[in-house]
């Protein structure tokens, strides 16, 4: 599904991810666990297709060669990036865009859009299960939304669109346990052998309700540990610093 | 450069008028004489060199216009209410079909107030001194409209070149409601100038709702002032909605004289291939405990130009006043242009008045996030452009009025982004 290798990336001269690999394959979930300015959040906008980086070295998605691709090309090719922080965006009414959305990925699929009768049988069913007020899809997109709210919303978007590569961006920051059970539920009821999962965190926390099938330690650019989900657990009781 | 001097007998073309009314359109034709159109050195108008692009765009203007056919009017069939059909600044037809009809007062107008006090907009000195169509509208004490009441304005397609000066007087009598789509469909295919006086009155405890919207594009070059009177408890709200016109300024002042009299205005507009706007405002909190907000939002393409100009004035006596003013404008284009000037200026010690501008491109942010979602830069833009327009539009309470106007804002929209 994914294959990096030597990903370096700069961002202003400054060099963030310093010879990076990984590789995912079809139905893995793989967590990268790091300290701050590690370079998470730069792995998540570049496989994004975020603009301002230099990159060098391979980045493959199912086979084809990520630098080629837009932003909304990568969407529409099944890659989903839940953010850290989801932008605010005023007049803009959350539902339209939802659909909106989904129908050009659909398009992009060679899938029929879906009409508004249809769309909202789906988005209501999604929201529900998300434990999602359905007033919510009515408001403008990420106004006013709690923490909690934006997260959940992104999961929504996840479960609307369907993708083949997931990306959770510290989906876990800024959750109480309530809602991070929630998110959780929604990425394990979205697994199969088909979807990949990339998720980002700072804390051991969340893979308490996530089981990954591979746990890397990013440091300074790097991966310098990979291993299963025990890593995690090391990590948690060590720190950091203990690695290496 | 058009010389545009007016002979005084153009003024006995116009009509018999008394002699008190003769002088004062003499006086103000003098006026007119003496400055010409304004330019940018005059203060109200830095922003808008209104004698250059009259210089640019017209070889005359005609004063003297054959009426011209009755214009078939396209009726809005979204919503029920009552018309009034105004051609090239004539009354020419109304409908209150919905209403009672001794509550309501409507005829041709053309003055009532020979006053001698010196306009300083060379533009009201021209339209006192030829002014010679218009309407006056009065709504009774204690009668609540049941319907909107539709103006439309049209302008015919045989105009050329000229200018149409005329004054329109609006009353709202005490407890008395009145909803307003003011709606201004342009057929014209030759330049003009239409320059328009207007005074509005809102009695004790009046309320007027008004929507200001130009349906499409045209050659029509729009000047107009308009001056409210707010009693105590009165309320007025006002949406503008302009399509983008080579030369489009509304002047606009609000005289609060009442006590807890509130005016309310906002505005949203997508300007692009060199067309001028300005919306210049100026509120007088001349009692206590009264309130005005205003908000007023562009969005600038190519060549556009685009101007606030808002002043809030605040009496000493005007304790407790709460006023607020915001300009937010998105320049899509290197070659946009816009220009702000919010003036405070205040003399009571007690008050809330805060004012804001910003202008600045689309934020790339919120394009990054709605690409990552699959749409792409073009239609992120365009969601944004909307999103950022519809704001204002969201805040019109009736549904189905606010879902007519949304249709069109979005079809006004859509021509603009095919053209990019």
């Amino acid at each position: 599904m994914l294959e990096i290798k030597n990903l370096n990336a700069s961002i202003n001269n400054k060099e963030i991810l310093k010879g990076l690999n990984i590789s995912i394959k079809p139905g893995e979930l793989h967590a990268i666990m790091g300290p701050n300015g590690s370079g998470k959040s730069t792995l998540a906008n570049i496989l994004s297709g975020k603009e301002g980086y230099k990159i060098s070295g391979e980045l493959m998605y199912q086979g084809k060669n990520l630098n080629e691709i837009s932003i909304d090309e990568r969407a529409q090719k099944g890659i989903f990036l839940a953010f850290q922080y989801p932008t605010e965006i005023p007049g803009v009414n959350t539902s339209n865009f939802l659909r909106t959305s989904l129908n050009k990925v659909r398009k992009a699929q060679g899938k029929k859009e879906l009409d508004a009768l249809s769309f909202l049988k789906i988005v209501k069913e999604k929201s529900n299960e998300l434990g999602m007020d359905e007033k919510m899809l009515s408001r403008q997109l990420n106004v006013g939304f709690s923490g909690g709210e934006k997260k959940k919303n992104e999961i929504l978007q996840m479960k609307i669109l369907d993708p083949n590569l997931v990306i959770l961006d510290e989906t876990d920051s800024g959750l109480d346990i309530d809602a991070l059970k929630i998110v959780a539920d929604g990425v394990n009821s979205s697994r199969n052998n088909e979807k990949s999962f990339l998720v980002i965190t700072h804390y051991q926390r969340l893979l308490n309700f996530i089981k990954p099938d591979f746990v890397h330690v990013l440091s300074d650019g790097k991966i310098i540990k990979s291993g299963t989900k025990e890593l995690a657990m090391e990590l948690e009781k060590t720190g950091y610093k203990g690695i290496n | 450069m058009l010389n545009f001097k007016i002979n005084s007998s153009e003024i006995d073309k116009i009509g018999n008028f008394t002699k008190e009314e003769k002088n004062f359109r003499l006086k103000n034709l003098n006026y007119f004489n003496d400055n010409g159109f304004p330019n940018k050195k005059d203060e109200d108008w830095k922003f808008s060199d209104l004698k250059t692009i009259i210089s640019k765009n017209f070889t005359k203007l005609d004063i003297q216009f054959a009426k011209s056919k009755k214009e078939k009017v396209d009726f809005i069939k979204d919503f029920e209410h009552n018309y009034i059909i105004i051609t090239n600044g004539e009354l020419s037809a109304s409908d209150f079909r919905y209403e009672e009809k001794n509550k309501i007062n409507l005829e041709s107008f053309v003055n009532d107030n020979y006053s001698n006090e010196k306009e300083n907009n060379p533009l009201i000195n021209l339209n006192h001194a030829l002014s010679n169509k218009g309407y006056y509208l009065e709504v009774k004490d204690n009668y609540k409209f049941k319907k909107i009441l539709v103006i439309y304005y049209l302008f015919t397609e045989d105009l050329d070149e000229n200018i149409l000066n005329s004054k329109n007087k609006i009353r709202i009598g005490k407890n008395s409601e009145l909803h307003l789509l003011e709606y201004l469909v342009n057929s014209s295919k030759q330049n003009f100038f239409n320059n328009v006086y207007e005074d509005v009155v809102l009695e004790n405890s009046a309320t007027l709702k008004n929507i200001y919207l130009q349906n499409n594009k045209s050659s029509g070059y729009f000047h107009k002032y308009s001056v409210n009177k707010l009693f105590t408890g009165s309320n007025y709200t006002s949406f503008i909605f302009p399509a983008g016109l080579k030369f489009n300024k509304l002047d606009l002042e609000f005289n609060l004289e009442g006590e807890r009299s509130e005016c309310n205005l906002q505005s949203a507009s997508f300007i692009d291939n060199s067309e001028h706007q300005e919306i210049k405002t100026r509120v007088n909190h001349l009692s206590p405990n009264c309130k005005s907000h205003q908000k007023v939002k562009n969005v600038l393409n190519t060549e556009a130009k685009g101007v606030y100009q808002g002043k809030i004035f605040v009496k000493d006596v005007a304790q407790k006043t709460d006023a607020y003013q915001l300009s937010k404008a998105i320049l899509l284009s290197e070659s946009s242009e816009f220009n702000s000037k919010p003036e405070l200026e205040i003399y009571a010690d007690d008050v809330k008045c805060s004012h804001g501008s910003t202008s600045g491109n689309l934020d790339k942010d919120s394009i990054y996030y709605l690409m990552t979602r699959g749409l792409s830069q073009k239609e992120s833009s365009k969601l944004l452009i909307n999103g950022f327009l519809n704001e204002v539009v969201d805040s019109i309470k009736s549904n189905s009025i606010r879902n007519f106007i949304k249709t069109k804002l979005q079809t006004q929209l859509q021509n603009e982004h095919k053209k990019h």
